[in-house]
């Protein structure tokens, strides 16, 4: 329950500035239902007029003029309606769309504020559905409930308050059945719930097969298992098979259900409205009238409840949505630090000293790390998988931040310093480099949007890729996105170099690629850094050897600790892991 | 279409029953405005009587009407079911028989959306076929049939009504049609942006470009949703466009009636029942126009099966019986070029591996190096010259003779879930637990396995999460060697090992696997150092041949690889 109020918030957060479109909705609904719900009684009017004067005709006295005032009231009330409908189909329409907008970019707006430690801590996946499905269902449900909820609504209160006026027997008789439709309604409804559920577990295991296996179907062919992958497959294909029959029978039935009891319903109607008009004390032709107008109503009444009953599993998506939507919503943002004090530049140096931290407060990584970097010194990370090296980079520019001890540029430490200045003089450099969908241009403009040709191209010189670049037929407009493979891994990097030159950062934080590349873009790759790092104080997640004997200052992690520091002679002399690892991992003997 | 025929006939009683409700749902439908008309009639003409027996027709025909409904859902769901299990069933056999040649080129990715996706789309369209499709065409003849017979002489609002809702729906469908592809190409590009803000968050942060990511993401959004706000205008138009035009034809009828009623009176019993019709003409002509825009998203789903199941296997092997072959290879005269590349990436390729050789295999990235060791257990087939397996060409070999000869070791290590006996019994299918025991000691794997509680029992989970680069590509490495093969082909699958293991790794290969034929292809030279010989590979062509101290004194090639990595090994 308390999801829901929560969810309604949410929703009436994002729907209250359209008070106005609101209330010009409900009106148009209104006004529209009233008028759709009166029209029959004029249509069965003029049919009485009609009667009438066919009755007359015989006997010689007839008027035709009570049924063509009839019939122009049924025009006026049927054009009045539409005109209605019209409007409130408009309005829901921009209601809709805007307000759905504004959630898509709150929610795009709201990510980018958000901390580090939550983009590690979720699935891309997860997030990215919050985007497509969650919005969707939101969408959807707002379109269908604020139009149709509220005219269904609204057209079955109309017409039991019509039926009552007209005639009350028949009104009862009409409305006698509508608790068994209700009653089927939500039977089937949840049935359908719990049926799909098991259908979605079983699509969910057989898809989660077939992925694994058309993924693997190298190894599949390899070592000739084509046999036993289809002897896995049966069975799996025939649980969905089963699971899915029921769950399509009791979501496929609504329709005809519903669709055969208004039948029903109508049939009883115009039974007890014929009885009626022969054994009740009203004349046959305004009788006659009278089952007309309730066949309308019967026909007209029924669409409501199957139209709820249809919306019903949307609704519920939409507030799952809402849910998640809010998840998102309730998330910290990065810290604001607006009123701290602008880092300017670097004079002395970068330090960090005891610094302790732990991505979870129960498991520390790093434990009391203290390096100083001098300005203008390279200083070589080194150390096994899991020994903390990213994580010191995680430190330097406050994607995170320390649990213990202090990170600080020229020592002041980097909670006191304003955000967006320190990260402006510190670059990094990814492992796995990202490009944006845009053009080269854009992605080497990125950090610097407003730089001028020259300085993209001399950027571009610099990081060895602009020879590559002019290469392609559009040159710096090519095209491109992270999928599509106009580049190679090592093309990449270069691309995410030049990026970075090009932002000329104070502080550079440069983490090496493992992957293989061929030799001849490694080359590049190893120039473009050896460019990059001249001048720059910078940490390097070193993996090559020449940049580790090239470090002012190498520092070897272990288990989140420094274990040594020093330049490479140093700490061959200490015969310590570094010597150790030099020697050993050195295979050419 | 065709699919959907031919995996029909299997159901055809169910579907001629299902058929058989329709229109029994149809006709009761129908059926209803034309007993609505005897009432009138008989309360017009005073006939008390008939009433009774018209009502109690009424609600028979309703109730029929009902459990056809009923019946008919049950029968296409069964239809619908059976039909999209059978076709994906067809259509992974199908994919069973491919080649890597097959599957590169529909890809991998691209394969499973097609199993998963449009299978889904598939049955849903043979669901609606079967349960309002069929339907449409049935009310929209038959109230057609019977409007113009319940009042002859206002035929003309009938083909008016017809030609107006056609008109409409025509212009605003097509015009829809267009739209949402607009509209499914901005939400393309919502995911984009969203999707490459969530990978390089950490870019866009240390750049400080947050504000300017959103300036890029609102005006996409802003976009996408105009497209939605003008397909949602068209709707809002549509709807009421179409209740005008039917309520103008309910005015339109009775006003004529009245003239009519002058000369024929009883044409206004008929009223009501006129009126019904023309709904249902209107209502067909809308569901079907719906149903259409909806099934053509379902035929681009049976068209990309149809690509699956038209698609011919590159390799056919021949029907000989199995036998036990040696671990010789030859390559006579080898060239391959891959589908649309213009370059060949194997050129004339020849050498003859005598059984118990190991052979390195080193080159540059794209010198064709794998692509010729994966000419060994025959994923592709050669244009030109021949590949020959223990002395006979692989054209005349049958498949499972091939596949025990030679183990193909792949350089991305892909495991399955299931535990890890599962696995390693995929390259020998009744290993025991001792054939494991040797086979995780060569690779090196038996150090964590031993670890694990459950030993070989452990489950290995979904994209084999719980274990770690180096150790998938040890399993992967005892999968290849535990069927003790003639021939081991290992693909550069010692990347993700320590200097130190791969040495081990290789050592035990030389003590335990004397007599297989060994090819090691290797970024590294330092992995091949120790081979019979070595192949250096350049742009698709073999350049050099020979021991390392041969190549590293004859083959200027082979130098320059070795003096790139001298000074390169990690630390």
């Amino acid at each position: 329950m308390k999801d829901i109020n929560r969810s309604m918030a949410f929703f009436f957060h994002y729907l209250k500035s359209y008070k106005l479109g609101f209330t010009v909705m409900t009106i148009a609904i209104i006004a529209s239902t009233y008028f759709q719900v009166k029209a029959p009684v004029y249509m069965g009017k003029a049919i009485t007029a009609l009667a009438d004067y066919v009755i007359g005709l015989t006997r010689g006295v007839s008027d035709k003029g009570n049924f063509v005032s009839s019939l122009w009231m049924l025009f006026l009330f049927f054009i009045f309606s539409i005109i209605a409908m019209f409007f409130s189909n408009i309005i829901v329409t921009f209601i809709t769309g805007n307000s759905t907008n504004r959630m898509r970019k709150g929610l795009f707006g709201k990510l980018q504020k958000m901390t580090i430690r939550f983009f590690d801590s979720h699935k891309d996946g997860d997030i990215l559905s919050r985007f497509t499905s969650d919005l969707d269902n939101i969408s959807n449900a707002l379109n269908q409930a604020l139009g149709q909820i509220m005219s269904n609504i609204a057209l079955m209160i109309g017409i039991i308050i019509m039926m009552f006026q007209q005639n009350v027997q028949l009104a009862w008789v009409t409305i006698a059945s509508t608790p068994i439709a209700v009653i089927l309604a939500v039977i089937l409804i949840a049935k359908t719930r719990k049926y799909v559920d098991i259908q979605q577990k079983e699509v969910g295991k057989l898809n989660g097969y077939i992925n694994e296996k058309i993924s693997g179907q190298k190894i599949v062919i390899t070592n000739g298992l084509q046999k036993d992958a289809i002897d896995g497959f049966l069975p799996y294909n025939e649980n969905v098979r089963k699971a899915t029959f029921k769950g399509q029978v009791y979501s496929g039935m609504l329709f005809p259900v519903m669709n055969g009891l208004s039948l029903v319903n109508t049939a009883i109607v115009i039974f007890f409205g014929s009885w009626l008009a022969l054994n009740g004390d009203m004349g046959r032709t305004t009788a006659l009238g009278l089952v007309v107008v309730f066949v309308q109503y019967s026909q007209q009444f029924y669409q409501p409840i199957s139209q709820i009953s249809s919306l019903y599993s949307m609704f519920q998506l939409a507030i799952t949505g809402a849910g998640r939507l809010n998840e998102m919503f309730d998330e910290p943002n990065e810290v604001n630090s607006k009123d701290k004090q602008k880092l300017t530049g670097l004079t002395d140096g970068v330090k960090l000293k005891n610094v302790d931290f732990g991505y979870s407060p129960d498991k520390e990584i790093l434990h009391d790390v203290s390096i100083n970097v001098d300005k203008g010194e390279m200083v070589a990370l080194v150390g096994p998988t899991g020994s903390g090296k990213t994580t010191i980079m995680n430190l330097l520019n406050r994607f995170y931040d320390v649990t213990g001890g202090s990170v600080e540029f020229d020592g002041v430490n980097v909670k006191d310093l304003e955000l967006q200045s320190l990260r402006d003089h510190v670059g990094i450099v990814l492992q796995e480099s990202v490009l944006f969908s845009g053009t080269i241009r854009d992605n080497i403009v990125f950090g610097k949007p407003d730089a001028s040709d020259e300085e993209m191209i001399s950027a571009a010189k610099q990081a060895n890729i602009h020879d590559f670049i002019m290469s392609q037929d559009k040159g710096y407009d090519t095209k491109v996105s992270d999928e599509n493979s106009v580049f190679s891994t090592g093309q990449k990097q270069l691309i995410s170099i030049a990026r970075t030159i090009l932002t000329n950062p104070t502080l550079l934080i440069l983490d090496e690629a493992t992957s293989n590349v061929d030799t001849v873009t490694e080359a590049k790759i190893q120039k473009a850094m050896d460019t990059v790092i001249q001048g720059r104080t910078s940490f390097v997640i070193a993996h090559r050897l020449k940049t580790i004997l090239d470090a002012d200052k190498i520092v070897v992690l272990k288990d989140g600790k420094v274990i040594e520091q020093g330049n490479h002679q140093e700490l061959l002399d200490q015969k310590g892991f570094y010597s150790e690892l030099y020697n050993n991992q050195f295979v050419f003997e | 279409m065709d699919i959907l025929l031919k995996h029909a006939k299997k159901y055809r009683v169910d579907i001629f029953w299902a058929v058989v409700m329709v229109v029994i749902m149809a006709v009761s439908t129908l059926w209803q405005p034309k007993l609505l008309q005897k009432v009138i009639d008989a309360i017009l003409k005073d006939q008390g009587d008939k009433i009774t027996s018209l009502g109690i027709y009424l609600i028979v025909v309703a109730v029929i009407g009902l459990l056809a409904g009923v019946v008919n859902t049950i029968l296409s769901a069964k239809v619908a079911q059976s039909m999209s299990a059978d076709i994906r069933e067809t259509a992974f056999r199908k994919i069973q028989t491919f080649s890597f040649g097959n599957i590169e080129r529909f890809q991998a990715g691209n394969i499973v959306v097609r199993l998963t996706n449009d299978i889904t789309q598939i049955q849903t369209l043979i669901m609606t076929i079967l349960q309002t499709l069929i339907r449409v065409p049935i009310l929209f003849v038959g109230a057609f049939i019977l409007a113009m017979d319940t009042i002859p002489d206002l035929w003309w609002i009938i083909v008016i009504l017809i030609v107006a809702v056609l008109g409409i729906s025509m212009l605003t469908f097509g015009r829809m049609g267009r739209h949402f592809g607009l509209m499914q190409g901005l939400i393309d590009r919502v995911n984009e942006l969203a999707k490459e803000n969530l990978m390089g968050v950490r870019v866009v942060k240390s750049f400080n470009q947050e504000t300017n990511e959103e300036k890029r993401f609102d005006k996409v959004s802003d976009d996408l949703n105009a497209q939605n706000i003008y397909v949602g205008t068209l709707f809002s138009v549509l709807i009421p466009a179409f209740t005008l035009i039917g309520n103008m034809a309910v005015v339109a009828a009775i006003y004529f009636v009245g003239d009519l009623a002058k000369a024929d009176p009883s044409t206004v019993t008929a009223i009501t029942s006129f009126i019904n019709y023309l709904m249902q003409i209107m209502f067909a002509i809308i569901i079907g126009g719906m149903m259409m825009t909806f099934s053509a998203r379902a035929m681009v789903s049976i068209k990309r099966l149809r690509e699956i199941l038209d698609e011919e296997p590159d390799i056919y092997y021949t029907d000989v019986p199995e036998e036990n072959l040696t671990g010789s290879v030859s390559f006579e005269d080898v060239s391959f070029s891959y589908e649309g590349d213009d370059k060949p990436t194997l050129k004339h390729i020849n050498f003859e591996v005598k059984p118990g050789e190991m052979i390195g295999i080193v080159g540059a990235t794209g010198s064709g190096k794998t692509t010729l060791a994966q000419m060994i257990p025959r994923l592709f087939d050669p244009q030109e010259g021949m590949v020959k397996v223990g002395g006979k060409n692989l054209r005349d070999i049958n498949e499972k003779s091939l596949r025990k000869t030679v183990a193909f070791v792949l350089q991305k290590a892909i495991l399955f879930s299931g535990t890890i006996a599962d696995n390693l019994r995929q390259g020998k299918e009744d290993a025991a637990e001792e054939d494991m025991d040797v086979a995780s000691q060569i690779a090196q794997a038996s150090e964590f396995i031993n670890r694990l509680p459950a030993r070989y029992d452990a489950e290995v989970e979904e994209r084999s999460a719980n274990f770690s680069g180096g150790q998938k590509q040890r399993l992967s490495i005892t999968r290849g060697v535990i069927g003790k093969p003639k021939i081991l082909i290992l693909d550069d699958s010692t990347s993700a090992l320590d200097a130190q293991s791969e040495k081990l790794v290789q050592k035990a290969l030389n003590n335990e696997l004397k007599a297989t034929t060994t090819f090691v292809i290797a970024e590294k030279i330092s992995s091949v150092i120790n081979a019979d010989r070595i192949f250096v590979m350049d742009d698709g062509e073999l350049v050099g041949e020979g021991t390392h101290k041969d190549l590293v004194e004859n083959s200027q090639i082979y130098q320059e690889i070795y003096n790139t990595q001298k000074g390169k090994e990690t630390v």
